[in-house]
C-alpha cells in the first residue's frame, strides 16, 4: 500500500548536536504508529520536522496529501496543516484566554476563507461559513466529549479535558494524519482508558494516528506498528511483539536501568 | 574638515558607548529594554550640577557623587519597578520601563524646571576648554581628551569587572541561563541589581560629560540620547558589551559624518535609520546573537 | 448587573447626543468631548496590535501623523472633499503599515516595538525637515473645514461645518463606525486568528494561521484606523504641526488601551475617557500649583507603572467577547442549556 507519510534519511542538527541521524520510516494510511524511545531520543524533534516547525538538515519527508504526494521539508507549519497533518503538543498549548469553542473554531481557519471585508460587511457567504464553522467545531467537541463545555473558558477545563480539547482542535483542521505528542502524559488510569477509546474513534473517523508515548502498556496495546528512536537513530521498526523482542530496543530501555520493565 | 568631523564623532561616540553598555548589560541579564536608562543619564548630569552648586563640591568629586547616586537610582528602579514583574509577560515589563522613563523625566522637570540650563562652568577646570592639540586644522580640546580618557578608563574597568571578578562571572552566567545560575547558588536578584547599578553609574558619567561638552542640560536630554545609545547597543548586538562599545563609536562617527556631509537636519535621523536598518537586515548586530522569532 | 445598567447607559448616551443642541451647551466642553472621541478611535485602532495580536506598537502616532498630514496637504493643495480624503488617508496609513510591517513583523516583541518607535520618530523628523512640503515646524495652517458639497443637485446646497457641534456629531459617527468594524472583526475568522497569535504563536501556526500575513493585516488595519483619526483631526483642528505627533502621544494611546484591558474594545473607550479627562483636569490644576502643564505626563507614567504592577491585564480584561452577541452563539447556548438539563450525566467518548 502507498504510504501516507514517508520519512527518508532525515537528519537534523542543532549546531554541533545531532538530534536525528538518517532516520527513515513510513506511516501507512489507517494505522496507529507509535514513535517511542527513551527521553531525549529525538521523538519530538521528529514531530517538529514533520509538522514544519523545524526544517530537516538533510533527507526527505513526503506526504500523500490532498494534492497527491508532496515533498514537504521546509514547508511552514500552517502549510503542513493545510496539507492535512495536525498535531498536539507535549506541554499543552491551548489558547488560554479563549473559550473551548473558540479554540476549535480557530482550527477551522485553514479550511475557510472569509476575510476582512467578509467580517465587516457580514456577507451572506461569511454568515454561512461562520455557521458551518460552529457546526463542524461542535461536531468535534461532541466527538471528544466536551460539547457541554463549549462556552467555558479553555483554562477552566480539567487537565485530561484540556488534552482532549487539544485533540479536538487538531481534528478540526480536517487532517488525514494526526500526530499526538504524549497524549496520556499526566492522565489518571480512567482518563487514559477514555483516551484509548478516543484514539480508536479517531481511526474509525478515517484519520491516521502517529503517537509519541512513554506509557509502554498503552503503546503495546493500541499501536499496530512501532518505530523506536534512541539518540536520534532509528533502532527498530515493526509490530509491537517483534519490537519488544528486539535486543537493541531492550538495551536502549533496560540498559538505562530496569525501571521501565 | 573630515578629520575634525571624525574627532567630534569619536568624542560623541564614546559617550553613546558609555550609555549603551547600560542598555546592553541589563538586556543581557533580564532581556528588558530599560527605557528609563536615558533618564538615569539625564539625572546624572543634574545630580552633578546640583552637587556643585548646592553643596559646593569640586567638579571631580561631584562626578563620583553623581555616579553613586545614579547607581542607587538604578538599584531602586530595579527593586521597585522591575523586580515585581520578573515573571510577568515581557509586554508588562517594557511598558513599566516606558512609564518609569516618563515619570523620571517629568519629575526632573518639576524639580529643576523644563528649560535648558548651562552647566556650572565656574566649577569646571578652565584648562578643559583649551585646545590641547592642533594638527593641520584639526582641534582637539582637553575636554575631548578628558572625555575619551574617562570613557576608555571606564570601559577598561567594566571589562575587568565582567571578566575578572566573581560578580562579573555571575553576570555572565545569568546572561546564559538564569535558572541554572540560580541553581548554582548565584543570588540572582543581587546580581541583577548590581548590573543596574553598574550600568547606571556609567550612564551618569556620560550625562555629566555631555552636559559639560555642550554646556547645557535639560530634562528631556535623556530621550534622544537614550534612543541613540539604544541604537548603538542594537548595532553592536544587544546583550554584547564589546558590541555596545563598538556600536556607540560607529554611530557617533556615522552621525558626525552624516551631519557634515549629507544633511545636518537629519542628524538624529541617522540613529533611527541605523536602528531600523540593523534590526531588519542584521538583527543580531555586529557582535550579537540572533533574535528572529522561531515560530 | 450589566443588564440593569443598560437603561442608565442608554439615557446617558441619549443625553450626551442631545447636549450640543441645548442652548446652554459649552464650546470648551464640546471640544474636550470631541477630543475624547478622536482618542477613542485611536485607542480602538491601536488595541488591535497589543490587544488582539500581542504586539507592542510604540509608533502608532506615526500613522496618526501620516493620516493628518495626508488629509491636510490634500485639502490645501488639491481642495479635495473630506469624503474623498478620508479613504485616501486610511489607505496611505495602511500602505505604510504594510511597508513597515512586512520586513519587521518577523522580529520578536521588543525589537518590533523599537522599530515602530524609530519609524514614528522618523515621521516626525520628516514632517519637521521637509519644509517644501509640510512647512516644517511652522506648521500647516489654513486647512479648510469639512463641507458637504451638493451644488450638483442645487447650486445653493453647499454646507461648511463650522464650530464644535457638527464635528462632535461627525466624531460620534466615526467612533460608531470604528466600533462596529472592530466588534465585527472580533467575532470573525480574522479576529480569531489574531487572538490565536496572541495566545500562542506556534499553536496558531499549527491551526493553519499564516502568522506573518495576519500580523501584517493587523498592522495595516491598525495603521489605517490611526490615519482615519488623523484625517479627521486635521479637518477639525484646521492646523497641524510636527510636535503634535511626538512619542508621548503614542504612549498616551497605549496607556488608554492598557488601562481598559488589553484586547477589550469597550475598555479602550473607557481608557480614552479617563485619560483625556484626567489630562484636561491636570492641565487646569497644575498651573495653580505652579507647575508646567506638561508635567501631567508624570501622572501618566505613574499610572502605567502601577497598572502593570497591580493589574497587568488592565481593569476590564476580556477578549473575544463580541461573539457572545452573535445569534449563532446565542442559539448554541440555548441548545447547550437544553442538552445539560436533559442529560445530567454528561457524555462519555
Amino acid at each position: 500500500m502507498e504510504p501516507l507519510l514517508k520519512v527518508e534519511n532525515v537528519t537534523k542538527r542543532f549546531g554541533g548536536l545531532m538530534a536525528l541521524a538518517e532516520v527513515s520510516f513510513e506511516v501507512r494510511p489507517g494505522e496507529i504508529l507509535g514513535l517511542i524511545g527513551p527521553n531525549g531520543a529525538g521523538k519530538t524533534t521528529m514531530f517538529n520536522c514533520i509538522a514544519g516547525v523545524y526544517k530537516p538538515t538533510s533527507g526527505d519527508i513526503t506526504f500523500a496529501g490532498k494534492d497527491g504526494v508532496v515533498r514537504t521539508n521546509g514547508l511552514k507549519p500552517e502549510k503542513m496543516t493545510g496539507l492535512g497533518i495536525a498535531r498536539t503538543f507535549q506541554n499543552i498549548r491551548l489558547f488560554g484566554a479563549l473559550s473551548v469553542l473558540d479554540n476549535v473554531r480557530v482550527a477551522r481557519h485553514c479550511r475557510t476563507s472569509s476575510n476582512f471585508f467578509g467580517a465587516v460587511l457580514r456577507t451572506r457567504s461569511q454568515k454561512e461559513e461562520e455557521k458551518a464553522i460552529i457546526e463542524e467545531s461542535m461536531r468535534w467537541l461532541e466527538f471528544v466529549g466536551l460539547a457541554k463545555h463549549a462556552l467555558d473558558n479553555a483554562t477552566s477545563l480539567a487537565y485530561g479535558n484540556q488534552r482532549r480539547l487539544e485533540i479536538a482542535r487538531a481534528l478540526a483542521t480536517g487532517p488525514k494524519l494526526i500526530m499526538l505528542d504524549e497524549p496520556a502524559a499526566g492522565m489518571n488510569p480512567r482518563e487514559t482508558r477514555r483516551l484509548v477509546d478516543l484514539i480508536h474513534a479517531i481511526l474509525d473517523a478515517g484519520v491516521t494516528v502517529v503517537l509519541i508515548e512513554h506509557d509502554m502498556k498503552l503503546v503495546m496495546h493500541i499501536c499496530q506498528r512501532l518505530a523506536v528512536l534512541d539518540h536520534g537513530v532509528l533502532i527498530a521498526e515493526g509490530v509491537p511483539e517483534a519490537v519488544r523482542a528486539d535486543p537493541q530496543v531492550i538495551e536502549a530501555y533496560l540498559g538505562r536501568g530496569a525501571a521501565h520493565a | 574638515m573630515f578629520e575634525q568631523q571624525l574627532v567630534n564623532g569619536l568624542t560623541l561616540g564614546v559617550i553613546y558607548a558609555l550609555i549603551a553598555v547600560g542598555y546592553t548589560m541589563v538586556y543581557g541579564v533580564i532581556e528588558l529594554i530599560n527605557f528609563a536608562h536615558g533618564e538615569v543619564y539625564m539625572l546624572g548630569a543634574f545630580f552633578c550640577v546640583t552637587f556643585i552648586t548646592a553643596l559646593g563640591m569640586p567638579f571631580y568629586v561631584a562626578i563620583v557623587a553623581a555616579m553613586l547616586c545614579c547607581a542607587l537610582l538604578g538599584i531602586l528602579l530595579d527593586v521597585v519597578a522591575y523586580r515585581p514583574l520578573r515573571n510577568a509577560p515581557r509586554l508588562a515589563a517594557l511598558i513599566t520601563a516606558i512609564g518609569m522613563s516618563i515619570f523620571l523625566q517629568n519629575l526632573a522637570m518639576i524639580i529643576w524646571g523644563s528649560r535648558a540650563k548651562p552647566f556650572a562652568q565656574e566649577a569646571v577646570p578652565a584648562y578643559l576648554a583649551e585646545t590641547a592639540l592642533e594638527w593641520s586644522g584639526v582641534h582637539l580640546t582637553w575636554l575631548q581628551i578628558f572625555i575619551l580618557g574617562v570613557a576608555l578608563v571606564m570601559m577598561l574597568g567594566l571589562y575587568l569587572i565582567i571578566n575578572k571578578t566573581r560578580i562579573g562571572t555571575a553576570m555572565r552566567a545569568l546572561a546564559q541561563n538564569k535558572t541554572a545560575a540560580a541553581l548554582m547558588g548565584i543570588n540572582v536578584n543581587f546580581v541583577i541589581s548590581f548590573t543596574f547599578a553598574l550600568g547606571s553609574a556609567m550612564g551618569a558619567v556620560a550625562g555629566v560629560l555631555v552636559a559639560v561638552y555642550y554646556n547645557t542640560l535639560y530634562p528631556t536630554m535623556g530621550y534622544v540620547a537614550g534612543v541613540k545609545a539604544f541604537a548603538s547597543a542594537v548595532l553592536g548586538g544587544i546583550g554584547s558589551v564589546p558590541g555596545a562599545m563598538v556600536g556607540g563609536v560607529v554611530l557617533g562617527v556615522a552621525e558626525a559624518l552624516g551631519a557634515g556631509y549629507v544633511s545636518s537636519l537629519y542628524r538624529d535621523g541617522v540613529a533611527y535609520a541605523v536602528l531600523i536598518a540593523v534590526i531588519i537586515f542584521r538583527p543580531s548586530g555586529i557582535l550579537g546573537r540572533a533574535v528572529v522569532d522561531k515560530a | 448587573m450589566l443588564a440593569k445598567l443598560k437603561p442608565v447607559l442608554f439615557v446617558l448616551a441619549a443625553a450626551a447626543l442631545a447636549y450640543p443642541l441645548m442652548p446652554f451647551s459649552n464650546d470648551y466642553l464640546l471640544h474636550v468631548v470631541t477630543l475624547v472621541l478622536v482618542y477613542m478611535v485611536l485607542a480602538m485602532g491601536l488595541n488591535i496590535l497589543p490587544g488582539f495580536c500581542g504586539l507592542l506598537d510604540l509608533g502608532f502616532v506615526g500613522f496618526y501623523g501620516i493620516g493628518a498630514y495626508t488629509s491636510g496637504l490634500l485639502t490645501i493643495h488639491y481642495g479635495m472633499s473630506f469624503w474623498v480624503i478620508v479613504p485616501l488617508a486610511c489607505l496611505n496609513g495602511a500602505l505604510w503599515g504594510v511597508l513597515l510591517g512586512v520586513p519587521t513583523l518577523r522580529l520578536v516583541g521588543d525589537y518590533f516595538a523599537i522599530v515602530t518607535f524609530g519609524f514614528a520618530e522618523l515621521v516626525v523628523l520628516f514632517l519637521t525637515n521637509e519644509i517644501w512640503l509640510t512647512r516644517g515646524p511652522l506648521g500647516l495652517p489654513g486647512i479648510e473645514p469639512v463641507s458637504f458639497d451638493f451644488t450638483w443637485l442645487n447650486p445653493d446646497w453647499y454646507f461648511e461645518l463650522i464650530g464644535e457641534v457638527p464635528y462632535f456629531y461627525l466624531a460620534v459617527a466615526m467612533v460608531a463606525f470604528v466600533w462596529l468594524v472592530m466588534r465585527r472583526i472580533e467575532d470573525s475568522r480574522l479576529g480569531r486568528a489574531w487572538f490565536a497569535i496572541r495566545e500562542d504563536t506556534l499553536a496558531a501556526a499549527s491551526c493553519g494561521v499564516n502568522i506573518l500575513r495576519y500580523k501584517v493585516i493587523a498592522f495595516a488595519i491598525s495603521a489605517g484606523i490611526g490615519a482615519l483619526g488623523g484625517a479627521f483631526y486635521a479637518r477639525w483642528s484646521l492646523f497641524l504641526s510636527p510636535d503634535m505627533f511626538k512619542f508621548w502621544e503614542s504612549f498616551l494611546v497605549l496607556c488608554m488601551v492598557v488601562l481598559g484591558g488589553l484586547g477589550n474594545i469597550a475598555g479602550a473607550l473607557v481608557g480614552a475617557v479617563v485619560l483625556i479627562v484626567l489630562g484636561e483636569g491636570l492641565r487646569e490644576i497644575l498651573p495653580i500649583l505652579g507647575l508646567a502643564p506638561e508635567t501631567r505626563f508624570l501622572a501618566y507614567g505613574l499610572i502605567m507603572v502601577l497598572i502593570m504592577r497591580f493589574k497587568p491585564a488592565g481593569f476590564f480584561p476580556a477578549i473575544a467577547t463580541a461573539s457572545a452577541r452573535n445569534p449563532l452563539i446565542k442559539d448554541l447556548k440555548k441548545r447547550l442549556a437544553g442538552y445539560a438539563s436533559g442529560e445530567k450525566s454528561g457524555t462519555a467518548a
